[in-house]
Parts: C-alpha cells; structure tokens; sequence
C-alpha cells in the first residue's frame, strides 16, 4: 500500500502586516494579506520529503473561506500532490474544539491516511490545540514538536521520528496513522516551482468539501459548537524601560553595560 | 500660518518598513561580499537604499536583506560589484498593496 | 502534462499584461508568468495613468478599470525653503487618472484571464533559453523549462533576463532614477476639501527645487479616492555623488513640509514603497527590441518619459504590450518568428508610434536632468522673486527688479538666465 500523507494549513492575517492604532485602541486590518500559516510550511516539507523518499501521496486540508484556495495553491506549487478545502457558513466562528472536530472528520472521511501533519502551532492564535484535538477525536497516537523523520515501516505499520525540546532530543516509534506535530523553524521549506504552479491551473488539484459532503451534526458546528467564551481582550501592559543606547566600538560599549548593570544592582554577581 | 496642529514628526525608517507588508523568506536574495565594502571609498548604498538594509557598524557595512523593497538601487550603484542580487523565490518578500 | 505554449510572456505589469491579454483575446495559448503572490503585488509607480492608450486596449476600460479620480487640476511647483511658487492648470476632461498601479495590474490580469490566458504567480523566471541557433525556445525557473514559439520580455526596469542573454548591458547609474513613495491615508472628504476638488476629481503635482535635497529629480503628490501617494524621485547618477542623508529623509521631509503637511495632517502612512525607472526613454533602449523568438516591452523596453511635468509609462508600457501581443499573433499566422519578421511586426511600428516619437522629442530632459545647477538655482531664483513682489514690507519692487536681485543671490548674471531659459524651453 501507497504512503498517505494529510498535511493541515491555515490561513491566517499576515500578523506583521497588523498595526496597532494607538489612537483608537483597534488593530489596523485594512489590506492586510493573508498567508499560510508559517510554521504550516514546516509540516509541508516534512511531508514531502516523505514523498521524495517513500513516494508518499501529499493531500492539504484547510477549514477555512474560499480566499484559502491561494494558500493551497502555494503549497501545491511546493510539490503536494492535492488539497481539500472544507468551507461552509456553518463553520464560521469555530473554536478550537469545533475546528478538530471538522479535521477529525474529514480526516476520517479521507479514511486511508498513514500520517497527518500538523504545524507547531499558528501565528494568528498560537493554541496549538488542532493536533492535540484531532488526535484525541480520532484516538491516534501523537506526537509534537516532531523535527525528522527517522525511519518508516510500512509493513510493521511503524514510524520513528524525533522529537526536538530545548535541552534534548527524544526518538519515538507510534503506530500509524499517527497524527504528528511538526516543530516550526525545523526545515527549510523549499519555494514554489513552474510545473507544480501549472499543475494547480491545468489539473484542478483543489477539491472544496462543504457540510454536505462530510454530513456533520451542526450542533457541534461554528459558534454553537463551540464552548469557549471570550470574555476579555487586554493588552500586556507596558513594560517601563530606560531604553538607552550606548554607542562606541562593542568591546567598549559591553564594559559600559556592564558598569551601568553593576550600578542598578542587576547583576548576580559582585562587581 | 499656524493651524495649531501639532508638527509632524519624522518617522524613523524602521517604523515606515512596519507599513509595508513582507513575507520575508529564509533564503536572502540579495548576498553582499563585505571585504569588497570594506575597500569601497563611498559607499554609496549606505544612503541610498530605501529600507536602510546597509547600515555602518564601526566602519563595516553590515547588510540585512528582511526590509528589502526590490527597488534595485543597490544592484546599479555599486563600483565594486559587491552584490549578487536577484528577486526573492516562490512570491515572498515584499507585498506592495497601495502602490 | 503540457509545457509547450504559443506565447510566455514573462512579468504581469502593465506590458506583460497587456501583451498576454491581447494574445488571448485572438485564440492564442498564453502563459502569463509573475514573480510577485497574486497580480500587482511588486507594483509601484507615482499615481497618474494617462486613458487613451488604455481605451485603446481593453474595450470594457471606463466601466470597469480602478480609476481613484480623474485628474482635474494640474499643478508645478518650484520649491525654496517653505517658500513655494506654483502654476496651475485646471481642465475637466478624462484624459488621466490616478490610481494604485497594484489595482489597476490586478484588474489587466483579471482581464487577461477572463480572455483565456493562463496566469502563474510566484513564480520567478530565472533565464530565457535559446537553442544553439539562438532561436528563443523558452523560459527557465528553478531548472524547469517551459517552451514557446514566441517569449515576451516584460521583467521591468530591473532587466536580469535581458542582461543575461546580452541584449542588455549591465545597468548604469546614469541609466536610471530611484522612487521612493508614501501612501497616506486622509480620507475621502478631506481631500476633497483640502485640494478644492469635487468628488471623483484629483491633482496631479509635481515639485522641485530643494525637496529633492536640490539633487536633480522631483517630487509628487496624487490624490487617490480617500489616501494621497507623495514620493520623491532623484536621477541615481548626481544622486550618489550630492546624496548626504539617508534617502527616506527627503520622504519624511516632503510629508512633513511646512508647506505641504496640513493637506493630509493627521493622515497615517499606510505604506512605504519603493522602485527605480529608467531615466526618460531613449538611452535605455536595448539595441533591438526584437530577436528570433522575442519581444520586449514595457520598461525593460526603455518606454517610459519623463518630461519633468508628466510622468508616462504605465500607458507606454500596456501599449508597447499590446503591439507586442498583436505582433505575436500575426507573426505565428505567417509561420514566421524569426528576427527579421518580428522586428518589422513589432519593433518597426513601435519606433513609429507616439510613444518613440514623444520620447524623442523630449529628449533635451536628459540635459536638464543631470544638470544639478538647475534644480538648486531656478527654484530658488523663483520663489525670490516671489518673495520679492509678494512678501511686502517696504516698497514694491518691478518684477525685472525683483529678478535681478534674486538672480544676483544664486550669481547668475541675467544674460546666463535669459540663456538657460531659453535652452529649457526649447528642450522641453
Ligand atoms: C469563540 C471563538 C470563535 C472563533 N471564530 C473563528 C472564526 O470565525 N474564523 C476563524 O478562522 N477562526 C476563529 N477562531 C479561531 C479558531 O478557532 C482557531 O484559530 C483555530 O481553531 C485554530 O487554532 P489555532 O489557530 O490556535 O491553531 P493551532 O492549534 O495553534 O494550530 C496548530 C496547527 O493545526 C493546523 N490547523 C489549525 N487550524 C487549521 C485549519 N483551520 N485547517 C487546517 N489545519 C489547521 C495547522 O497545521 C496549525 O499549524 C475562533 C476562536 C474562538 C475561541
Ligand atoms: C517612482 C515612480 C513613479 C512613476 N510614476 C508614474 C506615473 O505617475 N505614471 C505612469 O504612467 N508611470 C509612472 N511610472 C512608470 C511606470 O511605473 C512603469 O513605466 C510601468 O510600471 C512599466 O510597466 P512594465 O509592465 O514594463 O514593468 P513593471 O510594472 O515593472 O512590471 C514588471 C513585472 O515583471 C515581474 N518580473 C520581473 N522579473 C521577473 C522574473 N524574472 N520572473 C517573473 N516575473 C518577473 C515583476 O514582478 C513585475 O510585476 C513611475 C515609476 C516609478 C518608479
Ligand atoms: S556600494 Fe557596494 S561595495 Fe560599496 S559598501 Fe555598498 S555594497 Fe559594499
Ligand atoms: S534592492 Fe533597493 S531596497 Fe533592496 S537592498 Fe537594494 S537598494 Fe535596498
């Protein structure tokens, strides 16, 4: 049997782009761009590696507004093999628990997978709920902050991979389908290339899957299915600095820090 | 004439490239030989480019490529032939929305 | 899967679009390459784009293009200090309109789609490929090819391709100018207000004098719907000799200007931006604009002009775009794309048009252009002589006393003014 690789992308606000207006106290969103979820760009080129190495089938999957077909159309472009678009009003205003749950079907729709990766986490919302959650729906084994794939046994239906935390690495073997979060920043995802960009044109590799393909209770849907209340936003207040600047050749400007450091008292050591 | 409006500031160039919208890549697009600065007389880059992305550090050109605007001012002024420059890959880099 | 195709036509500006869409629109099969994400996202320009040659192209222009405003008022200023003199020429036909080049690229795209051609973005060209005759055969990204009997050159300023293939040097300084733009937002009413206009009517303004720190260049000012676009340009050869601050200073200081700011005080600076053109025309061309297999349009072509008041080559480039897509047609209807053959469809009636008629004609810019003396001496010379007949506190000067005095504070003797005058006006 053929390796099945789900990758999951979101579309999210290309967060650098949002200004905050001290003014009004309201976030600047006027022409702000969407893009793929950075660290999303990880798990894609996780994933096709896999395909370079095991001759794995790539799909895309992306809960998200139509708009979203440009980011699948990114990553087809990177060399994944098709995508799925699940759209549908009743989705809108899903919480993370509502948001694995359609992932978790679809997922189960898809049926035949082996893995399916995920980003770390989001630039918009940073949870880092979705691979936890959909794991926890489909009862799979999970693993985060994944960097390599170290060894896969399509007979033993086994995967090792290793996983990358700040002061060690640790090797894991799940049984597949596993569900695999995959560390940000751990690859270099490779750019887009003209045959796959043709491709996205000529072959309509983009499937879009509403509520009626997948035939899901909508009270477990959008807002209705989504427990979380956001009570308050605040800001994180901020934080007075001194904010100064010492200018010289560094070997010079470090010994003032240091003197300036010792004076505030700051420094846990005896000057 | 005085409205009673407050004087407008100059806005420092790191807060004006804050407008401008990037999807910076991991890969630089533009690769700078800093022992060819180092012999360049002017260095002219180091006024001239729009997002400041040549700045002097204790007499050395130090070159970040984040900010760029893909103007092409560097390419073209440059006596000592210091820069290897192309467009950034796969649509990253600068995101023009107003322009 | 196919790669094969009658016409690639690379860059979606204004040239590349315009090429590609009229390809399509006669049943050619069109592939349409762009480095940027999406259409219009590594565009920029100043804000005004002349109709006519627009019209000309795309039958569904006036109802459908972006159009901000229509420009109703021209104005010219010459700038000293916070002193200012200015002409102003007001008319209120639809001969020009300012827009966001990133809008108005988007919607010829969206055009050249709707007409059939296949669109690709983020997709970066890295060489045009030849065959060992040196026939063009295609193009080539990240080691892909993709082949065409006829290739479109429409990159831009930035010529790597052509440079590549040696049907372009290496650009020089002298070459070409740096623009660097500010989009400020204002609001609809407020600009209507601040600039005297009516509602979908616009100013187009250039300046110079000292806001381009007296480097040889200008300065400008479009009103969009509800944001103005401000920007200063300098020619890149006195620029790196005169320049003596960092570049986006001369932004900062025209938007701050005590002249100036109170037309979008409050505005917030939605976008900073910034790209070179080529100096006006002419000494941009390459030497050929056609080989076997190739065309090249746009302002890789060398078409825009300059004349100091006005500003062409969105509409010089979709027109050259246009002949480039004509010419591809024919040249594939006879079977013959050979050099010859696509120089006497293409390069011949282009070197005919307006366009290279105009840029000839205005030639003598180039000496005004990098003549610094110019743009330090006259506008000082002009808003003193304001000063002098204007700002009155004791007794009324006569305008030939007012000029001689200003003439003298720049040491310029009046036969040297009445010289220059006269050179300028006769190039001009
Ligand atoms: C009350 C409430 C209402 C909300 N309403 C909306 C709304 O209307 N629209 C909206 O977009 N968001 C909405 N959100 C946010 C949305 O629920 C979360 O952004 C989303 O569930 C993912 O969480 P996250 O961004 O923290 O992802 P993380 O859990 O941090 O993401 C980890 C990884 O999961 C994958 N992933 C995440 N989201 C998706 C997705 N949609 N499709 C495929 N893969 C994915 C990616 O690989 C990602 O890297 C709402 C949140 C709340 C609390
Ligand atoms: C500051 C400034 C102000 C201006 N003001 C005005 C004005 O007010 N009015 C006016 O009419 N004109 C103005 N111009 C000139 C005008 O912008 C240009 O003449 C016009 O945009 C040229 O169009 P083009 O299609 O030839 O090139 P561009 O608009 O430069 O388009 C080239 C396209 O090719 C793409 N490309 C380049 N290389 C590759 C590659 N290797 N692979 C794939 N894609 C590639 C680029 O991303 C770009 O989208 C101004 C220019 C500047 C710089
Ligand atoms: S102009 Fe060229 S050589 Fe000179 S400092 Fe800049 S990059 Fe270096
Ligand atoms: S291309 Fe322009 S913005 Fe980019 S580094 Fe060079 S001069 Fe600066």
């Amino acid at each position: 049997m053929a390796l099945r690789v789900i990758v999951g992308i979101k579309w999210v606000p290309n967060t650098q782009a949002v200004r905050f207006d001290p003014k009004t106290g309201t976030l600047i969103r006027e022409g702000v761009p969407s893009i793929v979820n950075p660290h999303d760009l990880d798990a894609v080129e996780l994933a096709l590696q896999l395909k370079e190495r095991y001759g794995a089938k790539v799909t895309a999957i992306s809960m998200a507004p139509p708009s979203a077909v440009k980011g699948l159309e990114h990553v087809i472009g990177m060399g994944v093999d098709d995508a799925i678009l699940i759209s549908d009003r009743v989705f809108a205003g899903s919480d993370t628990l509502a948001t694995s749950y359609v992932i978790a079907q679809t997922l189960k729709r898809i049926g035949d997978f082996n893995l399916a990766l995920f980003g770390q986490e989001t630039i918009d919302s940073s949870t880092a709920h979705i691979p936890a959650q959909v794991a926890g729906w489909l009862e799979l084994p999970y693993i985060y902050y994944v960097d390599r794939i170290e060894d896969l046994d399509l007979e033993q239906n086994v995967v090792t991979v290793r996983r990358i935390l700040e002061d060690r690495l640790e090797w894991y073997k799940l049984k597949m389908p596993a569900i695999l979060g995959v560390a940000m920043k751990s690859q270099k995802p490779r750019p887009v290339s003209i045959y796959n960009k043709l491709r996205v044109r000529m072959e309509n590799p983009i499937k879009v899957w509403s509520n009626k393909e997948l035939g899901l209770d909508p009270r477990c849907l959008g807002l209705k299915g989504s427990p979380t209340l956001v009570t308050k936003v605040t800001w994180t207040p901020e934080v007075p600095r001194k904010k100064q600047v010492i200018e010289g050749p560094p070997g010079e400007a470090v010994k003032k820090l240091v003197e300036k450091l010792c004076g505030e008292g700051v420094l846990p050591f005896e000057c | 004439m005085s409205t009673g409006e407050a004087k407008p500031k100059l806005i420092r160039v790191e807060d004006l490239l804050q407008r401008t919208v990037y999807d910076v890549d991991h890969r630089a697009h533009i690769i700078v030989d800093p022992e060819k600065c180092a012999r360049c007389p002017k260095k002219p880059c180091t006024y001239l480019c729009p997002a400041s992305c040549y700045v002097l550090v204790d007499d050395r050109v130090v070159f970040s490529y984040e900010g760029c605007l893909e103007c092409g001012t560097c390419r073209v002024i440059c006596p000592m032939e210091a820069i290897t420059w192309n467009f950034p890959v796969s649509g990253k880099g600068v995101q023009y929305r107003f322009a | 899967m196919e790669t094969k195709f009658d016409v690639v036509v690379v860059g979606a500006g204004p040239a590349g679009a315009s090429a590609a869409y009229t390809a399509a629109r006669h049943g050619l099969k069109v592939l349409l390459v762009e480095r940027g994400r999406g259409a219009g996202s590594k565009q920029v320009f100043g804000g005004r784009v002349y109709a006519a040659p627009l019209r000309e192209i795309y039958e569904d222009f006036d109802k459908e293009a972006p159009i901000h405003r229509w420009v109703r008022k021209e104005r010219v200023s010459l700038v000293h200090g916070d002193r200012m003199v200015t002409f102003e020429y007001e008319s209120d036909r639809t001969v020009s309109f300012t827009t966001y080049l990133t809008q108005l690229t988007s919607w010829m795209v969206e055009k050249a789609v709707s007409a059939g051609a296949i669109f690709v973005d983020e997709v970066r060209v890295d060489s045009i490929v030849r065959d060992d005759a040196g026939k063009v055969i295609g193009v080539e990204s990240g080691g892909e090819r993709v082949y065409a009997d006829i290739v479109v050159d429409a990159e831009g300023v930035n010529r790597l391709l052509l440079e590549k293939l040696g049907l372009a040097e290496k650009t020089r300084p002298s070459q070409v100018a740096l623009g660097v733009k500010e989009v400020v937002k204002v609001g609809e009413d407020k600009i209507n207000e601040r600039f005297g206009v009516a509602p979908g009517e616009g100013v187009s303004w250039v300046l110079t004098g000292d806001v381009t720190g007296n480097m040889p260049g200008g300065a400008f000012i479009y009103t969009n719907k509800d944001t103005v676009s401000i920007g200063v340009v300098v020619y890149l050869e006195s620029a790196v000799n005169m320049v003596k601050e960092p570049i986006h200073i001369l932004v900062e200081k025209l938007r701050t200007h005590p002249s100036l700011s109170r037309l979008w005080a409050d505005g917030d600076v939605m976008e900073y931006a910034a790209r070179l053109t080529p100096e006006s025309g002419y000494r941009y061309m390459p030497r050929k604009l056609a080989t076997h297999g190739l065309m090249v349009a746009g302002d890789a072509a060398g078409l825009l002009l300059n004349t100091g008041y006005t500003f062409r080559g969105v509409d010089y480039a979709a027109l050259s775009g246009y002949m480039a897509g004509n010419a591809a047609v024919k040249a594939l209807e006879e079977g013959d794309t050979g050099e010859e053959n696509l120089r006497r469809l293409y390069e011949k009636p282009l070197l005919e048009s307006f366009i290279v008629r105009d840029l000839k004609r205005h030639r003598g810019i180039e000496w005004l252009m990098s003549n610094p003396e110019f743009f330090k001496k006259y506008p000082a010379l002009a808003t003193g002589v304001a000063c002098r007949l204007f700002d009155l506190e004791g007794e009324a000067p006569t305008v030939y006393e007012a000029l001689r005095s200003s003439a003298s504070d720049q040491g310029l003797s009046l036969l040297r003014l009445v010289l220059d005058m006269f050179r300028v006006v006769r190039k001009l």
